[in-house]
């Protein structure tokens, strides 16, 4: 029953907090309607029994990246691009035009039909219940990390250490160009 | 009853959000936000496949990684993003036609 209760508010908050990044002017709001959304998925973890990638989902996520995506927001103005001629059917000021609304929904209908398509194909696959009845991972994945993955895990490190001498290189301001 | 479609479900509509977020919106910063919707509708189906399916914790891992890997990208992301507004003074995405200047 908690389980359900867990699951229901999960999927409504994801769903809710994606659907509001779409439709949400302000950019800043869009922001902070991704981190619902993403607080939302790490229930939907923590419902499949995935404590350790749960608690990673909010740690990384919430704590990492969404405050960098509002650092960049707030370093760069924080404008949304509101094309004042091209309105949605001519009802509400949206952020995109005519144009990529009818591009981003022709695509989505591809993909939907698709999959739910495969989706009834589905058939036998997941007949194991979700019961309910957990047991903690962390051991596991510490276990299969430094044991089979541990060369993903290398590799993993090096590209952290790589996107962080990136990021330092390309956001440095370059006063020696600017001389010339 | 939770099953392993509800899961696909809600996994393709956060795709399908995300594609959206990324196809409508003109703010650089913005279409960065529907990567993680993406990142995270793909991250879910591996878990959800590792508990109705293969029953063990290769999901968990792969989860993982992929949370690293959008790590990694929202970082150098923003920096060029960031580098791209001090140049141009704008951060529309139709204002990047150049490699360099």
């Amino acid at each position: 029953m908690f389980l359900h209760l867990l699951f229901l508010l999960s999927a409504l908050l994801t769903l809710a907090g994606a659907a509001m990044v779409l439709i949400t002017r302000n950019i800043m709001h869009s922001c902070i309607y991704l981190l619902a959304s993403l607080i939302g998925v790490a229930g939907l973890y923590a419902t499949l029994g995935a404590d350790f990638v749960a608690v990673t989902q909010i740690m990384v996520y919430v704590g990492g990246i969404v405050i960098l995506m509002l650092f960049a927001v707030m370093l760069t103005g924080g404008k949304d691009f509101v094309s004042k001629a091209q309105h949605l059917l001519g009802l509400a000021p949206t952020m995109g035009n005519r144009w990529t609304y009818t591009v981003g929904g022709l695509v989505a209908l591809v993909f939907l039909f698709t999959n739910i398509h495969l989706l009834r194909r589905l058939g036998g696959m997941g007949q194991v219940k979700n019961d309910g009845a957990f047991a903690p991972t962390v051991d596991q994945i510490g276990n299969l990390l430094l044991t089979e993955h541990v060369l993903a895990f290398e590799i993993s490190s090096v590209l952290l250490l790589g996107a962080l001498v990136g990021a330092a290189l390309i956001a440095r301001p370059r006063h020696e160009r600017s001389e010339k | 009853m939770i099953s392993l479609a509800s899961y696909l479900v809600i996994s393709l509509v956060l795709f399908l959000v995300g594609i959206m977020v990324m196809m409508v919106r003109k703010n650089i910063v913005a279409i960065l936000l529907g990567i993680e919707l993406v990142l995270n509708a793909a991250a879910l189906n591996f878990v959800a496949y590792s508990k109705f399916v293969t029953q063990n914790l290769d999901g968990h891992i792969f989860s993982l990684f992929i949370i690293v890997v959008a790590a990694a990208e929202a970082a150098v992301g923003l920096a060029i993003v960031i580098r791209f507004f001090q140049i141009k003074e704008t951060i529309h995405v139709d204002e990047a036609t150049q490699l360099r200047n």
